[in-house]
């Protein structure tokens, strides 16, 4: 079996003292692999993926990069093949109950590595970085059993503990099919980040391991968060380590950029706290007694016009600067460009998510009207301030960077623009863009860290004729660039295409939905327009300058942290059906909700009078843990005041 | 149980700090021993607040005869609670000064004993539940707090400092005992539930009572150091050696907030008063904003960090006082949210000072944000202290200072001041730039070339005053229920009346 796909012995083996024991164990390793794939696994395919990936790697790399990378391909065609929606065998765990602390171990532990970095030595470096990524490559084999449960419409891994009971302050987590991907995305990018950083940056190690853990555990509580004040704990316990990152390995003028960053989105936390305290303050009104936070809780009220208004708007703004839009986007260009590598890929791939995750979760689902009467208009905004605009803004760009964060407003513009139109195509295609701008953006950030590592520059100028002294490294980048164009084959391709068709179909968009969708069409070719511009002026034509003749091509730590990107490139381009698969009941659920609640009310479809709640929806996991209470308030006198 | 012992055991936290304040005094005179100074301060202050404790959890009602000394003495759960609070502060800043006079070799005993008289001081104003008692404590606590100021003798800053204090807190004490005179004459009272009891109702509103209570808010107001009644704040803050700063930014300010506050529950405290149309709430609010709006903007364009903390403290009374706003809807919940702001208030703020005064040692004080420049890099355990305390000065989770903000917030939310909570979210953005900016200096800038660089202390008092501050600032952000019910039980006092 093992023969099938062992490569070639590497040409240069580096030390010759060492090969013997080193090839047995590499052998000894891939047997070991392809034993256990065969065994437990749908055999065939992942074994023949890993080869194909460990023959395809280029010559020069060694061992060290081989084995990993096959591996890699080997799990990741696995996965396919597991979750393909059509598969019939057991999930990994037959029987297996869900966990009730599964998420809090997976938030939790990098929290509590980051409290371990702290005691470790200043000095040990090593010992840092092996602890620090061990820890994450943990969190990523935690969420393993995530993909075991068919998520469907509901909401899994379920657990809600007391945390304030004066307030009605839970403890609450879950993830349903929309958050599921995103918690993957974060967990499988921090990891690759965190890698491909520690080869480029040297001041400090302990902090920067301390920031990306805390980092880490920021992100994937605010989107497993079901409580809006725990998720507004961890809302903002993002932002401090992505300001010390931005400011501290940031570029020259990173102190205005971080200062910047952490201002606009302050501002619009804070509001959205103050709609939090308003909201459960109106539902401690109108349960006669307790105030509560919990998401399902809170979407029982019904909120009159003039009052959702402004609390739609509250939590709108914070989002809205997160993702983020036209005209409050100002900070994304500086952020990034000023960014350590690491940080750009985080915050492009990851933490903008939060804003349109935020928003689908929480502006839509607490507030289905104001949301719909506004959506709209900020419909237009996202295809004419977003797409077109920033995509304008790109094409104009001279510093690389700078453009890769112009192309990320235009990105995220088809994203809110499918949660607007809220038809079920472009709800699924938003979610998967989401993920799929998390891959390629994030890979074109890390793309670009290469060469910024060897030439420091950002200019666009600086470069040109890269094909020729660094022929992977332009493949890579190519491949990248065309996920990021959206062609047919890659993930991009997929979302923006559903986002698109789904928006033609929209009833939600007003008069104008052709319109908005052919804006959103015109975006995609000016994407191509400014992506292939800059691949153009990079990687072909003559050699210009002196620098660039004899630039190395990757070492093994960049391949290494590109390949799995590179690989989920396709992955998801030729079967979107294995996420989708997931992601179609919660859609479903999302549009549910919102039809129900708008069908409740008359022609002006807002709820007029005092606020009220209504009856507890039975399916809701909270059902059971609230019944009691709700039996509390039915004691209470009277529910308006 | 005899009643005067009883008595005596409801007294004990303040029969604590007053003994243990002359004892203080006589071993600085007769002793050449001044190292332990410090620790005779810290113990005699948390012995207090042990005692305290004891009694919070004993129950004040279970102690016999208390009630006799009323309304001279109110020994209440609200009492107690500022008692604890304040011996926390008081101790605190004694241990900062153990380490702080030592470096800068300006270590004299009578520091303590001032310290111990003015906490004194500020506990009886906080059992306060007469003019008369409320007047004794004030000043008490205020000469201490003068002296502690101006402690530094040969410095021309302390000396200008504690001048403009010592002024401007005169004027203040004596608009405040002008006010109280003129309410005695409007209702013949001088307990402060009396003249709640003859000032209720619209009947009793003459002319007289009007600018009595009027002339007691402003005495309160410059107390608190509310704006526009503020500026003997920064110049006082910075002229005083940094562990009195520390002091009276934290206890003196929550001894004026318990004055504060006794003074408007009590006396002030019927519906008609607390109206917005017809009472205090107006005024009160208009103070808060101001307060937190001015302080907040000025804060930023400080050069100094000891002066930025200043201008924060400021800008912090008008975050509590947004919370003394909300009582006219609620009074309980809202007293309740005050408490809490003071007790994250008083362990951040303490925080902070002693890490600026840890940044600094003999003959190179760390005043500028300059002095603070790579302190992260070169002395991270320091820096990591400080970005705890500013942090939660800030308001971000999973601090203190965020439960306490949220908490004055919620309850300015529920008494329909939306406006106020929202001026307060936007002011708490301006201040997470100063703060930021402190961050910034000491983590993202390196000293400018030849410079002379700021060299940490080394004083176990000091990193044992920061250990204590920073474990509070974190279990009062995570698990903030025990002092939440703490906070509400103590606010629990003469709303009957």
């Amino acid at each position: 079996m093992s023969t099938a796909h062992t490569p070639p012995a590497p040409a240069q083996p580096d030390a010759p003292a060492r090969f013997g024991t080193d090839h047995l164990v590499y052998v000894f390793l891939v047997a070991i692999f392809a034993w256990v794939a065969a065994r437990f696994f749908d055999g065939g395919v992942p074994v023949v993926a890993a080869g194909l990936v460990a023959a395809l790697v280029p010559r020069q790399h060694g061992r060290g990069v081989r084995i990993p990378l096959a591996i890699i391909a080997g799990l990741l065609a696995l996965f396919v093949v597991r979750m393909w929606p059509e598969a019939e065998d057991a999930p990994f765990h037959p029987g297996g109950a869900e966990s009730r602390h599964l998420l809090s171990w997976i938030v939790g532990l990098p929290i509590g590595g980051a409290a371990v970095v702290l005691l470790l030595p200043r000095e040990a470096t090593g010992a840092l970085k092996g602890f620090t990524l061990t820890l994450m490559l943990a969190t990523l084999a935690l969420t393993i059993p995530l993909l075991a449960v068919p998520m469907g419409r509901g909401y899994h891994f379920d657990q809600d503990v007391v945390w304030l009971a004066r307030f009605g302050i839970h403890y609450h987590v879950a993830v349903d099919g929309i958050s599921l991907w995103l918690v993957l995305l974060t967990v499988f990018i921090t990891p690759i980040a965190a890698y491909a950083s520690f080869g480029s940056i040297e001041a400090r190690m302990k902090d920067w391991c301390f920031s990306l853990l805390l980092l880490e555990a920021g992100m994937l509580g605010s989107f497993v968060a079901l409580d809006l004040f725990l998720f507004y704990v961890f809302w903002e316990l993002m932002l401090i380590p992505m300001y010390v990152m931005i400011g501290v390995w940031g570029g020259t003028n990173r102190i205005r950029s971080a200062i910047k960053f952490f201002l606009y989105t302050m501002f619009g936390s804070v509001l959205m706290l103050a709609a939090i305290l308003y909201i459960a303050y109106q539902y401690a009104q109108a349960s006669g007694g307790q105030p509560s936070f919990d998401y399902f809780e809170l979407q029982r009220l019904m909120i009159p016009r003039h009052v959702q208004v402004w609390l739609w708007a509250a939590f709108t703004l914070a989002f809205i600067i997160k993702v983020p839009m036209f005209p409050v986007h100002t900070w994304l260009p500086d952020a990034h460009t000023e960014a350590p590598t690491a940080g750009s890929v985080i915050l492009a791939a990851v933490m903008l998510k939060m804003g349109t995750y935020g928003y689908l979760r929480y502006s839509l689902g607490l507030f289905p009207e104001a949301a719909t009467e506004f959506g709209t208009n900020l419909a237009g905004v996202a295809v004419l301030g977003g797409i077109v605009y920033a995509a304008l803004c790109a094409w104009r760009q001279e510093d690389v960077k700078r453009l890769i964060a112009y192309s990320s407003v235009a990105h995220l513009g088809y994203v809110m623009l499918g949660i607007f139109a809220l038809t079920q195509a472009s709800l699924e295609g938003s979610v998967l863009q989401m993920v799929n701008h998390g891959i390629s953006t994030g890979m074109l950030f890390l793309l670009f860290g290469v060469i910024y590592d060897r030439r420091h520059t950002r200019h666009i100028d600086a470069f040109g004729g890269l094909a020729k002294p660094m022929p992977v490294y332009a493949t890579l980048f190519v491949v990248a660039t065309l996920a990021s164009v959206g062609l047919p084959g890659t993930n991009g391709f997929v979302g923006e295409f559903m986002v698109i068709t789904g928006t033609f179909a929209s009833n939600k968009l007003g008069h104008f939905n052709g319109l908005q969708a052919v804006g959103a069409a015109v975006g995609v070719i000016l994407g191509a327009v400014y992506m292939l511009m800059v691949v153009q002026k990079m990687f072909f034509g003559p050699v210009v300058k002196k620098e660039n003749r004899r630039l190395p091509d990757l070492t093994g730590r960049e391949l290494l942290s590109l390949a799995p990107l590179a690989m989920m490139v396709f992955v998801i381009g030729l079967f979107p059906n294995v996420l989708l698969s997931q992601v179609k009941g919660a859609v479903t659920r999302v549009r549910n909700d919102y039809d129900a609640r708008l069908d409740k009310n008359p022609a002006p479809r807002y709820y007029e009078g005092p606020i009220k709640l209504t009856p507890l929806r039975p399916e809701a996991p909270a059902a059971v843990a609230a019944a009691a209470l709700q039996a509390q308030a039915a004691q209470a006198p009277g529910e308006g005041h | 149980m005899d009643q005067t012992i009883s008595i005596a055991l409801g007294l004990s936290p303040l029969v604590v700090v007053g003994v243990g304040a002359l004892l203080l005094m006589l071993v600085e005179a007769f002793s050449k021993q001044r190292t332990g100074m410090a620790m005779g301060a810290a113990v005699v202050l948390f012995t207090a607040a042990v005692f305290a404790t004891s009694l919070w959890l004993l129950g004040m009602e279970n102690v016999e005869g208390v009630q006799s000394v009323a309304p001279w003495l109110i020994l209440d759960r609200f009492t107690l609670f500022f008692d604890v609070l304040l011996c926390l502060g008081g101790g605190i800043s004694a241990l900062l000064a153990g380490g702080y006079l030592a470096e800068h070799h300006i270590e004299r005993g009578e520091f303590y004993a001032l310290l111990l008289f003015a906490t004194f001081g500020a506990m009886m104003l906080a059992a306060a539940g007469d003019a008369l008692t409320l007047f004794l404590g004030l000043e008490t606590m205020s000469i201490g707090a003068y002296a502690l100021t101006a402690f530094r003798r040969a410095s021309p800053r302390a000396a200008e400092g504690a001048l403009k204090y010592f002024l401007l807190g005169s004027f203040a004490a004596a608009i405040l005992i002008y006010g109280f005179a003129l309410l005695y004459g409007a209702t013949g009272h001088t307990d402060l539930a009396g003249i709640g009891a003859a000032a209720r109702g619209a009947h009793a509103r003459t002319p007289l009572l009007i600018v009595g209570a009027s002339l007691v808010l402003v005495g309160l107001a410059f107390k608190v150091s509310a704006v526009p009644f503020h500026m003997w704040t920064p110049d006082a803050y910075e002229g005083a050696p940094t562990p009195a700063t520390t002091f009276m930014a934290v206890a003196v300010k929550a001894g004026a907030f318990a004055m504060l506050l006794r003074v408007l529950v009590l006396s002030l405290g019927d519906d008609a008063w607390r109206s917005w149309a017809a009472g205090w709430p107006p005024v009160v609010a208009t103070l808060a904003a101001l307060t937190m709006t001015v302080a907040n903007l000025v804060a930023g364009r400080q050069e100094s960090v000891k002066r930025m903390l200043a201008y924060s403290s400021i800008a912090h009374a008008g975050y509590a006082l947004v919370g003394v706003t909300a009582i006219m809807r609620e009074p309980t919940e809202a007293t309740a949210s005050v408490l809490y702001y003071l007790l994250a208030y008083t362990v951040s703020t303490a925080g902070a000072f002693g890490s600026l005064i840890l940044c600094g040692s003999h003959g190179r004080e760390a005043v500028s944000y300059d002095d603070l420049s790579g302190i992260g890099k070169r002395h991270p355990a320091v820096a990591l202290a400080f970005s705890l305390f500013l942090v939660s000065l800030a308001g971000v989770p999973p601090t203190a200072g965020f439960f306490g903000k949220w908490y004055v917030f919620k309850s300015a939310i529920d008494a329909g001041l939306y406006w106020l909570a929202i001026l307060g979210f936007v002011n708490s953005v301006i201040g997470a730039y100063y703060y930021l900016r402190v961050l910034v200096y000491m983590y993202m800038r390196e000293p400018a070339a030849g410079a002379p660089v700021a060299v940490p202390m080394r004083s176990t008092y000091v990193t044992t005053a920061l250990v204590v501050s920073a474990v509070l600032v974190l279990a009062l952000g995570l698990a903030p229920t025990r002092s939440l019910d703490a906070a509400s039980t103590a606010a629990i006092f003469g709303s009957a009346g």
